[in-house]
């Protein structure tokens, strides 16, 4: 044990002892972030935040997911809200395990595929139904697939908060900020003069 | 941040006794295929033990590792070094949520993370019980060991459970920055005045012995990682990421003049392997168990936010439009 070196820990008389056990909750409730690198790619899960609301969590996803590289677009949902499917293996299409529903009205849902374990869900539409059930029903008929889909999620689109067009500019000096790159820290010249001069 | 060994618990493959054969048979057929582990497949209990484990010591690796260097911040010499330095200490947090998100995919909430490990019932990475005295020990820290939890968390994004690899993926992209940008920084300091390069060979003299104990205990003294490895929860074994540090971070310390404090330090040209003098492993187990340098201080630091958010995050539940808490997806 050595006595603290910096002058402002020193200063904050730290805590010591036994903490007592984290209260539930304390570390709030998480929301899902899909994010859009560049337009006109899908929205993909990226993972998620822990926050007390859509706005909360639209702020923590723009810092943890888009503070680094370029951005389009956000859309964040709470986990509790998101459906999931089963995982099915490889060759089969988890809309297998569904009827086809032809009477396709009612609320927006917003559909998200997964087609290879390992990946991320991808945005893959909308569709309008009565029910969640019949909203995997009417995804089956509608949503255009190409390969098969192993896990679905779905979430009404009203319970997701997404970033509109002007939030756009939050983006716009991400670029600016090269000291967050490595292209910026080039070492080759000083190394050569070094080695020149030994 | 994090290098590698004291990860797992003893494995006791008894109790795999217990589990659904059948079950069990399709899930390593499975792993044995190529193909990830998702949150909602069924797992042995023991591969989700071992996973929490390593995943939670990872994720509190980021937060105890931003302390040493985000101490240097407001000292970092000129404002181009605070920025990129602010920006990577924020990366390392940011790593530590997205590791806690993907530990909760297996059923452990953060409350319980936390509480482990401020009240000390949980590891993290034994290189940050040691001090940073100056900004040169900084910089070692952003270059070197940043270097070597980047060859382990390559490794193990290559792994079974795919919350966790897709974590690492995104890590591992944004640990490139943090590698160039402390690699700049020490061949400034190595580069540069006298008084400079004396200070970044000793911050080197401290950190050697430390740096080769990151990877963790030698294997044959490890060697309960066989299902862990068939599983795919550990990729490369503690020898083998040393190994390729060495072998890739040697010949580029030597480049800057510096002398590596070991004299037996060489590659065996016949073996391909590097020889080292081995570090202290009975201090390794002393710092582990809580009797470093700074081990204290970094819990009392942690406790110490704790204590001082507590009434910031009991003000916002008590508005909380939502108070439902479900395991993440993903």
């Amino acid at each position: 044990m050595i006595e603290i070196l910096d002058p402002r820990l020193k200063r904050l008389h730290l805590q010591t002892g036994v903490m007592p056990a984290k209260p539930k909750l304390d570390q709030l409730p998480t929301y899902e972030v899909f994010l859009q690198v560049k337009e006109p790619r899908p929205f993909k899960h990226e993972g998620c935040v822990h926050a007390t609301s859509l706005e909360m969590a639209l702020v923590f996803a723009k810092e943890q997911y888009s503070r680094r590289g370029i951005c389009s677009g956000i859309w964040v949902a709470a986990t509790k809200d998101l459906i999931v499917t089963e995982y099915t293996d490889n060759a089969t299409d988890v809309y297998d395990h569904f009827n086809s529903v032809g009477d396709c009205k009612g609320k927006e849902y917003s559909i998200f595929h997964m087609i290879k374990r390992g990946t991320q869900h991808s945005y893959a539409g909308i569709v309008n139904a009565d029910s969640p059930e019949n909203a995997l029903g009417c995804a089956k008929s509608l949503i255009e697939r190409k390969k098969p889909v192993l896990n679905v999620w779905l979430v009404e689109t009203a319970a997701m908060l997404k970033t509109a067009e002007e939030d756009k500019a939050i983006w716009e000096t991400t670029p600016e900020k090269l000291f967050r790159e490595a292209i910026d820290y080039k070492t080759a010249e000083k190394l050569k003069s070094f080695k020149e001069k030994q | 941040m994090y290098g590698g060994g004291y990860l797992f618990e003893k494995t006791n493959v008894s109790e795999l006794e217990n589990e659904d054969q059948e079950q069990l048979a399709l899930f390593e057929a499975r792993i044995e295929r190529g193909e990830k582990i998702e949150a909602q497949d069924w797992m042995p209990a023991l591969y989700r033990k071992q996973l929490i484990r390593m995943i939670e010591q990872h994720a509190h690796s980021e937060i105890i590792g931003a302390l040493p260097e985000g101490t240097w911040i407001t000292r970092a010499p000129g404002f181009k070094r605070k920025l990129g330095l602010m920006a990577k200490v924020q990366d390392e947090v940011g790593h530590g949520q997205l590791l806690y998100s993907a530990a909760e995919t297996l059923g452990k909430s953060r409350e319980a993370m936390i509480d482990d490990l401020i009240n000390g019932r949980s590891k993290y990475s034994n290189i940050f019980n040691y001090p940073a005295y100056t900004w040169a020990d900084s910089c070692f820290i952003s270059w070197l060991v940043d270097a070597g939890a980047i060859v382990n968390q390559v490794a193990n994004s290559k792994g079974s459970y795919a919350p966790y690899c897709r974590a690492l993926e995104r890590i591992c992209i944004e640990e490139a920055f943090h590698l160039k940008f402390g690699h700049h920084a020490v061949t400034y300091l190595a580069t540069g005045t006298p008084k400079q390069k004396q200070m970044m060979q000793e911050a080197l003299n401290r950190w050697w012995a430390p740096m080769l104990q990151f990877f963790g205990p030698p294997d044959k003294e490890s060697a309960h990682s066989e299902i862990l490895m068939r599983w795919k929860v550990k990729i490369l074994s503690n020898d083998d990421t040393r190994q390729q540090w060495l072998d890739m971070y040697v010949p580029k310390i030597w480049e800057l003049g510096l002398t590596i404090p070991d004299e037996n330090l060489r590659k065996n040209e016949a073996t391909g392997k590097w020889e080292y003098t081995e570090p202290d492993w009975e201090e390794f187990v002393k710092v582990i168990n809580g009797d470093g340098l700074c081990n204290k201080e970094r819990l009392n630091v942690r406790k110490t936010a704790e204590k001082r958010g507590e009434w910031v995050r009991r003000a916002i539940l008590s508005r909380a439009s939502n108070k439902e808490y479900v395991t993440p997806l993903a």
